[in-house]
């Protein structure tokens, strides 16, 4: 069969074989005995009709051939695939680098933006989110909670002109599920409208009633999945049964699906507000949260107008208690993700630069393999490779490079993610919640598939453009040198200048980490033990029984062996609890407008002496300072200066929490402390005062939820004292929980844990920029030696010396990256304000931190380049000469 | 030409085909022969209609053809069994037997 290649068109193939047949068939039948042009006439009959089969088999031959291709297109494919593996594998070197580079890059970008997505861009598993807004209080600047008079009003007003589907609270607070194991958790009281404003079905049972939240009503309670899953064993047939929390048994009436649980240490419980008529009508203690959704077609501007326009009539009928506030809405998502939404988009930031470097290092590197293969390519095309051939299998190299990388890109996101999830400090909510996100993994492999495929076609048009002859005499695409060493060149600028960005914002967190290590707390942490302890409200509903209870556990903590000094607080440095009032110095207008808000801490004489803070003037409270005594307080510098700025502050006195204006209850200072960090390390101070626990209004025990904690100071290690807490508190009331025991020292640390967060986040992305811009100055300078390997010789060979020429190669080398540097400092200059709220101790523009970043920067770049440099001195002249 | 003509489904002359290449690769023509001897000319086809399941039968990967040269020095396109058709007899000898055993037992079944 000689013609085995011979291949005819679609239409020739059909004719000749039908042709073929008709012959075949007269021949035959002549030779039975027919004439021809019977025989003719006799094959056409059983043929059938010639044209309609011919047409049939052209049709089914055009889908045949179509077919045919699609085969031969996926053998190639997978030849070339083969190809570009093989070739990857000749090159080990060149294959990790680009692998581990673009596998950086892509698992790194993705695994930070699947967090910024968790936190910031994914709604909350609420339907219509948009539509939910928190409404509160407004004065001086400050969006605060609302009270239950106030709530109620604008229930009232929301009837009349109709703007929410409803209005809902929420407050939290402390509770104790009573079991074999008493454990404190987190509770919220709602109100029935809550859950019908968040509009999310329970997931077993159902959610409150409004006869429910009545006060009066049996008590009810509806769990949250998490609460269910971790303590109560997950089984639906507790509906219906009942828990205690506090000792009083709960009606279990529904369980929250797990979407429910916005954030880790969100509450686990809630029950009804079911707000007393008392409640009702108070308009002075403001602690709700207030949710409302919007009705279809109405403005958060409207509903917001018509709750200033509520609020203004409250203001008018309760001047004291509402002051000069007005009310402000905002979208709930806005207020749920705050502050980390900065924090994220900033590390996201950082992270797209480490991709960007990542990526102009890949095409670096392709360039200079691309350049280095021009002779092989070159020999290629004279054998008769077509110049799409040599692309194509280019650009299968380049496709399974990329594919590789985005596999091992996403293994590393994977890890990543599981990584930052289990270290998230807990002030981001939802980060624990980070799944690998497809859609930026897709984006990621995108942009990386994208450059490889792009930089590693560029050589390959370049080569298979190139003059055939010259390439191969020369054996380098002498032609295109220049312009392909500008793109080069360009690129390490490029990566330089986002690596140089990336350091400075690094290098200043990693400064204002040291400056806040040093900054002076206002006290002594180390030494210091703390626990919580809440008295339940049903046995200690008597104000004087809850003062005598405290003061008989601190009676027991202080005679302890051990204890060098005890106290109680409302709340200790970055620790819970606490809140606001308002002060009003004597000589001005008794009405909330001359109030100076400011922290409250209630604390015992020698609350000041245990915590190592520094009495600045006048004295600490004594025993003397009693109920029935003249009133005392102290307060730190801050809130002195804010009330009496420039006077002695000792011996004013000051209106706050009780009373009225016929009756203040003047209050005397006795003295000034220090400024304490009592929000943090890296948080300015707050203005702060101090009641004694004695004179603490009756009212302020609801406030504080009959809540303190308790305070120890010891020689050694604090946590030796926790029996001795334990103890005190258990010869007063052994059914008391004390919980949150820990060291001074680890709640100051706690409070800086987002701040270790991103420094450590952001160091080490700076870190990987810089070492992948130094791979692409090595690669890029050890490409330049090669390629003037020739030149160098001749140099050498007409007398320049070693030193001569390595200055020649690091100049070329430092070129780019001194103009890198001066943009990345400009670009710098410019990114460096978005981290100003951040920096303590340090300015965003430190000149200090940039000289230091551009010379550990140039310098290390002028140390990558040396190697080669180093290489090209050793560069025998005329063996260098002989091969050009 | 009357006599007993059996109205051939595609199916079954897919099926033919593929047996009468199981011997090894034939043109066109041949294929139409063999089929008419072999049955006794009980089975007769329109000689055209054997192309377009030809080509179907190709585009389907179950044979292959090459040009090459007939017996009478002329060129043809000579078919050939592949892997998938072979596969694809040996599934249909065995649905057929199945199935005429089972015909053939109801007609001689007696009442």
């Amino acid at each position: 069969m000689g013609w085995r290649f011979w291949q005819p068109s679609l239409p020739r193939e059909v004719d000749e074989e039908l042709a073929f047949h008709l012959d075949m068939r007269v021949r035959d039948l002549i030779a039975a005995g027919l004439s021809p042009a019977d025989a003719r006439r006799e094959a056409g009959r059983r043929f059938g009709d010639l044209g309609a089969v011919a047409a049939e088999c052209r049709t089914e031959g055009a889908r045949r051939n179509r077919r045919m291709g699609r085969m031969e297109w996926l053998r190639e494919l997978r030849q070339d695939a083969a190809y570009g593996l093989r070739s990857l594998r000749r090159n080990p070197g060149f294959t990790a680098v680009a692998l581990a580079t673009l596998a950086l890059g892509l698992g790194g970008t993705t695994a930070i933006f699947s967090a910024v997505n968790a936190v910031v861009l994914r709604p909350l598993a609420i339907p219509r989110v948009d539509r939910v807004m928190l409404a509160s209080e407004f004065s001086d600047g400050h969006h605060g909670s609302v009270s239950v008079g106030n709530f109620v009003d604008w229930q009232r007003a929301n009837v009349t002109r109709p703007m929410f589907q409803g209005l809902g609270s929420i407050n939290w607070r402390s509770e104790t599920l009573t079991g074999d194991e008493p454990e404190r958790i987190l509770a919220a009281e709602v109100t029935a409208e809550y859950f019908r404003i968040m509009d999310v079905r329970p997931l077993v049972g159902r959610v409150f009633s409004e006869e429910e939240d009545r006060p009066g009503a049996p008590a009810v309670v509806v769990l949250s999945h998490r609460l269910w899953q971790r303590r109560l064993g997950g089984d639906s047939a507790l509906v219906g049964r009942t828990i205690l929390l506090s000792g009083r048994p709960h009606a279990v009436v529904g369980i929250m699906p797990a979407t429910f649980d916005f954030r880790a240490d969100s509450e686990e419980l809630w029950v009804p507000a079911a707000f007393t008529p008392a409640q009702r009508a108070q308009h002075d203690e403001h602690y709700l949260t207030v949710y409302g959704r919007l009705r279809d077609g109405v403005t958060p501007a409207a509903a917001e107008a018509m709750l200033v326009e509520a609020h203004r009539e409250l203001t008018r009928l309760y001047p004291n208690a509402n002051g000069n506030g007005t009310v402000r809405l905002q979208p709930m998502m806005e207020q749920f993700v705050g502050d980390a939404r900065q924090q994220l988009f900033l590390v996201f930031g950082a992270v797209a630069l480490v991709l960007l470097i990542a990526c102009a290092n890949v095409a670096n590197l392709l360039l200079s393999r691309g350049a280095a293969r021009s002779r092989e390519f070159a020999i290629r095309a004279s054998i008769g490779a077509g110049r799409g051939r040599i692309v194509r299998q280019l650009l299968a190299e380049s496709g399974v490079l990329a594919v590789l990388a985005t596999a091992l890109g996403a293994g590393l996101a994977w890890a990543v993610i599981r990584a930052l999830t289990g270290a998230a400090p807990a002030g981001v909510p939802r980060l624990d919640q980070t799944r690998l996100d497809l859609a930026a993994l897709g984006f990621a492999a995108a942009l990386a598939v994208g450059s490889t495929l792009l930089f590693g076609l560029a050589p390959a048009l370049r080569a298979a453009r190139a003059d055939l002859q010259s390439t191969l005499r020369t054996g380098q695409a002498r032609g295109a040198g220049g312009r392909r060493d500008f793109l080069r060149q360009a690129l390490i600028a490029g990566e330089v200048a986002l690596a140089l960005m990336l350091l400075v914002g690094a290098t200043l967190l990693v400064r204002t980490a040291i400056h806040v290590q040093r900054v002076d707390p206002g006290f002594e942490p180390r030494g210091l033990v703390t626990a919580r302890l809440t008295l339940p409200a049903e046995r200690y509903a008597v104000p004087e029984a809850a003062r005598g209870t405290f003061e008989s556990v601190l009676a027991n903590l202080a005679a302890s062996p051990g204890v060098r000094g005890a106290a109680l607080t409302t709340q200790v440095p970055m620790g819970p609890g606490g809140g606001d009032n308002g002060l009003i110095p004597e000589g001005k207008p008794l009405e909330s407008s001359s109030a100076v808000g400011s922290a409250l801490r209630i604390v015992t004489p020698g609350y000041v002496r245990t915590m190592g803070m520094v009495l600045q003037r006048g004295r600490d409270f004594g025993p003397d300072d009693r109920a029935g005594m003249p009133r005392v307080m102290l307060m730190n510098e801050t809130l002195a200066r804010a009330l009496f700025p420039g006077q002695d502050p000792i011996g004013k006195r000051v209106a706050c929490c009780e009373g009225g204006p016929n009756d203040p209850k003047w209050k005397t200072i006795v003295g000034v402390v220090e400024d304490t960090r009592s929000r943090g390390l890296d948080r300015d101070p707050v203005r702060e005062f101090f009641l004694p626990m004695t004179q603490a209004p009756d009212v302020a025990w609801n406030w504080i939820g009959r809540t303190m904690s308790l305070v120890a100071r010891t020689e050694g290690d604090p946590l030796a004292l926790a029996p001795a807490l334990r103890e005190a508190v258990r010869r007063v009331d052994p059914a008391l929980p004390l919980y949150r025991l820990g060291t001074m020292e680890g709640t100051v640390s706690t409070a800086l844990a987002p701040a270790r967060f991103r420094t450590a986040l952001l160091s080490s992305l700076a870190g990987v920029g810089l070492l992948l811009s130094l791979v692409g100055i090595y690669g890029v300078v050890s490409y330049l030696v090669t390629r003037r390997r020739g030149e160098i010789g001749v140099r050498m060979a007409l007398g320049a010396t070693p030193r001569h020429v390595m200055r020649l190669v690091v100049g070329q080398g430092l070129a780019p990256v001194l103009i890198g540097t001066a943009i990345g400092t400009l670009g710098a200059f410019a990114a460096t304000r978005l981290l100003a709220s951040w920096l303590r101790g340090v300015s965003p523009t430190d000149p200090l931190t940039f000289a230091a970043v551009v010379v550990v920067l140039v310098g290390t770049a002028a140390v990558a380049s040396l190697v080669p440099a180093r290489r090209a001195t050793k560069v025998d002249a005329l063996e260098a000469i002989r091969t050009e | 030409m009357p006599g007993p003509e059996t109205d051939l489904l595609q199916g079954t002359l897919d099926v033919l085909i593929l047996k009468t290449l199981s011997w090894g690769s034939r043109h066109g023509y041949a294929i139409g022969k063999w089929l008419e001897n072999t049955s006794d000319e009980t089975i007769r086809i329109e000689e055209g209609s054997l192309y377009p399941a030809l080509y179907r039968m190709e585009r389907k990967g179950w044979i292959e053809a090459a040009w090459g040269m007939s017996e009478l020095g002329r060129r043809a396109k000579f078919y050939e069994l592949t892997a998938t058709g072979r596969a694809r007899l040996r599934a249909e000898v065995a649905a057929w037997r199945r199935l005429s055993g089972a015909v053939g037992r109801i007609l001689e079944a007696r009442v």
